[in-house]
């Protein structure tokens, strides 16, 4: 299976610190930063559990999103990927989080956004080569066990599905134990993987 | 392309055959306009025909608030229409025709938005459904998950006639005469696509409504509108409509003109027929600000286009599709899933009551309603869609429609149902009440993804919304029923006109500034299918917009008389009142001051105009000779993948069609109805271009018409085709169609040298 449309979303850690109008702002500050990357902003703050506030871009939307109503920064990679799964996974992990650090350390925000960097939702953002099915969940396992092991190390993690709905996309949660931050995945991801325990949910 | 390829395998046994094959031929387009061989204009009509539209920033540069950025778009100098850049991202309309939808057409639509757009499905005023932020390139497939589910985008767009709305609550409506969905149905399918409807000037919009006195249908604001009427003729109840031709918003608003005061049902068709073979043929084409049929009937009187249309209903030939329909209109049904029972006595949860009484609406048939789910600016996420086809599933099955307050209403709701209906909508966040009310406002895309945005619509009515729903509990009953409708600039698309509170943007320029402004009108009439048109009382700044909102409604509480409304208190203290009442919100402080009016709503950005672009709403004017010479080309690329492809006899055959169709296109520049029948084309063809010389080339002669009938030999031969044989069928076929393409250019430039023997030549042929 040759996995592309991967998004990743890692969650906040005190969803309401900040306003949605607030990345609007920060979003526009972005995108005068960029020099032509980024197209335009699009806001749907005004939905329940939207996709909130998005960045759009021809590589990649960036999204602080509330889908679930769970608020967190959503990475979704529209190009294609070259390299393996594993290679494709980690380059998307790592720029969700290049992402997530940005937002950590803007100083508009003033340090009030957190995310928590135990858990992180990996969903192929394409129904065709990924239904939603424990046939794909099956298929993909191997790959998604090694991103997660590149992300948390020796950690354990456990993989879950986050619904059996076929309608759905695929997505699967991984959940470290323990404490992490956005920094210490980010130089995980750098280090290259490592060899912790590491166990998936069937 | 592979994945459109396994997703055109996967559907095809799903898909309506033609449906099919109109996709593929515009994806065979998009594959030519990338090689350069598709000119950009004709490719523009030909993507918005299909509902691919442009959106804001598509020229590829955007204002950040300090300065134009040109925009990172790897197609690099391909473009999809005029100063359009093809990976600039997209708007998709998709034609919901009565706004009619299932559960299973609910489900593909969240699907698709969240694969290809960013998650939410945009219901307009006008019944569609929009997604934003798509890519051209993953049109083709989006378009066969919808063709699986029975949706079609053609002709959401461009100069065509455009989705044909009805009222939502036709078939229930406790008021209405009998129910229009079979005729709007009908109408719709029988003009998708029309010979007739593709070579009209400008859009053509089509309504009907089951009532006189209800806004539901908007009839009066449509190119054409239809109303149920019954008469008594000859001792029989017969079913008609009271028709009206000639209404429309945009900048200058008219209201539609009687056409016939009992239209029977069975000359609908044939009258729509006839009024878009007049449109087509009368209508402007060149000054596109005057080029709706409401121009037309302005100039000619309605006496003289009356006089034109039955003229040309006279002389149609007999469509059988003209009256197969009315056998089944009298047994067109909806069916409920649960039955009826009345809602007495159970428990109501929070918030279920407020709900009600504003967005539930008691059936004509007894124990049954319609439920409004209300979308705030007519937006619903994919879960929600999602959740709601559960929800359609649970308590209605697949009676649900979109309507033109941006809202979608579940119908046949057993009224006992209501509660538990609530509760599941409350629980995917779409419990909302306030349905039809002054907290409910209406807005167009607005400068949020229009090229023709002036200031933010959208933006102003999350503000409204905001701020009048914090206070819906206490407000007057009086004013809590009064509509408020936005648009981002004059074109109407907010529907502003018919407003009882209206706003469409502008800009003022201030001490070298601009600043986001909208001009307030009162008083237009939602009632009565938008019985009256608003009075412009003045521009006032877009941040004060609130307290125009405020000040206008608390004078009217006040200052009422028993039972006035909102026209006749806004007529009755008169313009130069009210523009007084709001004069001192027309001041702007200065930008040192208070730079937040240099702002629009929810926009961080200084304002600017630098942002607009060509808009799209007017199509480009193609001509039916440049359509068919532009399908000429697709064929041959077609030939040329089964020359490839080994299959020879297919390459000469198709190659040779190509050819027809290619004559085809310029005998339609004389004779526009000119049938598909080979025989015929190349008869007319020999006679008007060949006879004639004016297919003639300076220096090869008649050589290039002698590759068409020579190929006919060829194919007539049937003697086993070599491979050099029919590359040299293929090869002539394109010098042909080259040939074709100059013909018609030099045809065009002597057109455009005396129009006046051309557009005679048009009307006579017409």
């Amino acid at each position: 299976m040759d996995l592309q449309k991967i998004n990743v979303k890692f969650f906040v850690e005190e969803p309401g610190a900040v306003s949605p109008e607030a990345f609007v702002l920060l979003f526009n500050a972005w995108i005068q930063a960029a020099d032509g990357e980024y197209y335009d902003i699009a806001d749907y703050a005004h939905v329940e559990a939207g996709p909130g506030i998005l960045l759009i871009a021809h590589e990649a939307n960036v999204a602080m999103d509330n889908t679930g109503n769970r608020w967190g920064l959503l990475y979704n990679r529209k190009q294609p990927l070259q390299g393996n799964n594993g290679e494709k996974l980690r380059r998307v992990l790592k720029a969700a989080l290049e992402n997530c650090r940005r937002i950590e350390e803007a100083s508009s925000l003033e340090g009030k956004v957190r995310f928590r960097a135990d858990e992180a939702l990996v969903l192929i953002n394409d129904r065709l080569s990924a239904p939603n099915s424990e046939a794909t969940f099956k298929a993909l396992k191997a790959d998604l066990e090694t991103a997660a092991h590149a992300l948390y190390g020796n950690a354990d993690f456990v993989l879950e599905r986050e619904s059996e709905d076929p309608r759905k996309r695929f997505s699967v949660r991984i959940k470290a134990a323990g404490r992490f931050n956005v920094a210490a995945l980010l130089a995980n991801l750098d280090k290259g993987t490592g060899n912790g325990n590491r166990r998936a949910a069937s | 392309m592979a994945q459109s390829l396994d997703w055109k395998e996967k559907l095809k046994s799903r898909m309506a055959p033609d449906l099919a094959r109109e996709i593929d031929i515009f994806e065979t387009q998009i594959e030519l306009r990338k090689q350069g061989k598709l000119d950009e204009r004709v490719f523009a009509e030909t993507r918005l025909r299909r509902g691919v539209y442009g959106q804001r920033y598509d020229n590829g540069q955007r204002h950040d608030g300090q300065k134009v950025q040109k925009l990172k778009l790897p197609s690099g100098g391909l473009t999809k229409g005029p100063e359009t850049v093809w990976d600039a991202p997209g708007m998709l309309r998709i034609k919901i025709p009565f706004g009619g939808l299932n559960p299973e057409q609910m489900e593909a639509l969240a699907d698709l938005s969240e694969e290809y757009s960013d998650a939410i499905s945009h219901v307009t005023t006008r019944q569609d459904i929009q997604y934003h932020f798509v890519h051209i390139d993953d049109t083709p497939t989006l378009m066969r998950r919808l063709a699986a589910v029975g949706i079609t985008t053609r002709e959401a767009c461009g100069n065509v006639v455009r989705n044909v709305t009805a009222c939502p609550l036709a078939g229930v409506c406790r008021d209405e005469t009998f129910d229009v969905t079979p005729y709007a149905i009908a109408c719709s399918n029988f003009l998708l696509g029309h010979p007739d409807t593709q070579d009209f000037g400008r859009k053509f919009k089509v309504a009907f409504s089951g009532c006189k006195q209800h806004p539901c249908g908007l009839t009066t604001m449509h190119d054409m509108g239809a109303i149920a009427k019954t008469a008594v003729v000859d001792g029989q109840e017969r079913r008609g409509f009271e028709f009206y031709v000639g209404g429309g918003l945009g900048a200058v608003p008219y209201k539609a003109q009687l056409f016939e005061s009992f239209l029977p049902e069975e000359e609908l068709l044939p009258l729509a027929q006839a009024i878009s073979r007049v449109f087509a043929r009368l209508g402007e084409k060149r000054n596109r600000a005057r080029a709706r049929v409401k121009f037309l009937i302005a100039n000619l009187g309605i006496e003289e286009f009356r006089r034109l249309v039955l003229e040309e209903r006279a002389k149609l030939e007999p469509d059988p599709r003209w009256r197969d329909y009315l056998s089944t209109v009298r047994q067109y049904r909806e069916t409920p899933l649960k039955p009826a029972a009345s809602l007495n006595g159970g428990e109501r949860p929070r918030g279920f009551d407020a709900w009600h009484a504003t967005n539930v609406y008691r059936q004509r048939q007894p124990g049954y309603a319609v439920a409004t789910v209300t979308l705030p600016l007519g937006d619903i996420t994919a879960g929600q869609l999602r959740g709601l086809a559960d929800i359609a599933r649970r308590f209605v099955k697949d009676t649900i429609r979109t309507t033109v307050e941006q809202n979608i209403v579940l119908r046949w709701v057993s009224e006992a149902d209501l509660p538990a209906l609530y509760e599941a909508l409350r629980q995917i966040g779409l419990g909302e009440a306030n349905a039809g009310t002054i907290v409910d406002v209406t807005a167009c895309p607005g400068t949020d993804t229009c090229k023709l945005g002036i200031a933010s619509s959208r933006g102003l009515a999350k503000e409204l919304r905001s701020r009048l729903s914090e206070k819906s509990f206490e407000l007057d009953a009086a004013v809590k029923d009064l509509r408020i409708k936005v648009s981002g600039c004059f074109n109407s698309c907010g529907q502003h006109h018919i407003a009882d509170i209206g706003f469409y943007g502008i800009n003022r320029n201030i001490n070298g500034y601009a600043v986001p402004h909208f001009q307030v009108m009162l008083g237009g009439k939602f009632n009565d299918n938008a019985g009256a048109y608003g009075l412009a009382i003045g521009a006032v700044p877009s941040k004060r917009i609130p307290e125009v909102v405020l000040r206008v409604t608390d004078r009217y509480i006040k200052e009422r008389k028993k039972s006035e409304s909102f026209q006749d208190f806004v007529g009755r203290i008169g313009k130069k009142e009210t523009k007084a009442m709001l004069e001192d919100l027309t001041q702007v402080p200065a930008h040192a001051v208070d730079a937040s009016f240099y702002r629009d709503w929810g926009d961080p950005r200084e304002f600017t105009l630098t942002d607009m672009g060509v808009g799209e709403c007017a199509g480009e004017v193609v001509s039916q000779a440049q359509f068919t010479l532009a399908a000429s080309e697709r064929e041959l690329f077609e030939a040329q993948v089964y020359f490839d492809a080994g299959d020879l006899r297919k390459a000469v055959m198709t190659a040779y069609a190509a050819m027809v169709q290619a004559a085809q296109a310029l005998v339609k520049t004389q004779l526009y109805d000119v049938s598909n029948d080979e025989a015929i084309v190349l008869t007319e063809f020999r006679k008007r271009f060949c006879d004639t010389e004016l297919f003639y080339d300076k220096y090869a002669g008649g050589k290039f018409a002698d590759y068409l009938f020579k190929a006919k030999e060829t194919l007539q031969q049937q003697n086993g085709m070599k491979q050099d044989g029919a590359l040299r069928l293929l090869q002539e076929a394109q010098l042909f169609i080259d040939a074709a393409h100059s013909c018609y250019n030099k045809l065009s430039a002597l057109r455009v040298a005396s129009p006046a023997g051309g557009q005679a030549a048009n009307q006579g042929e017409g």
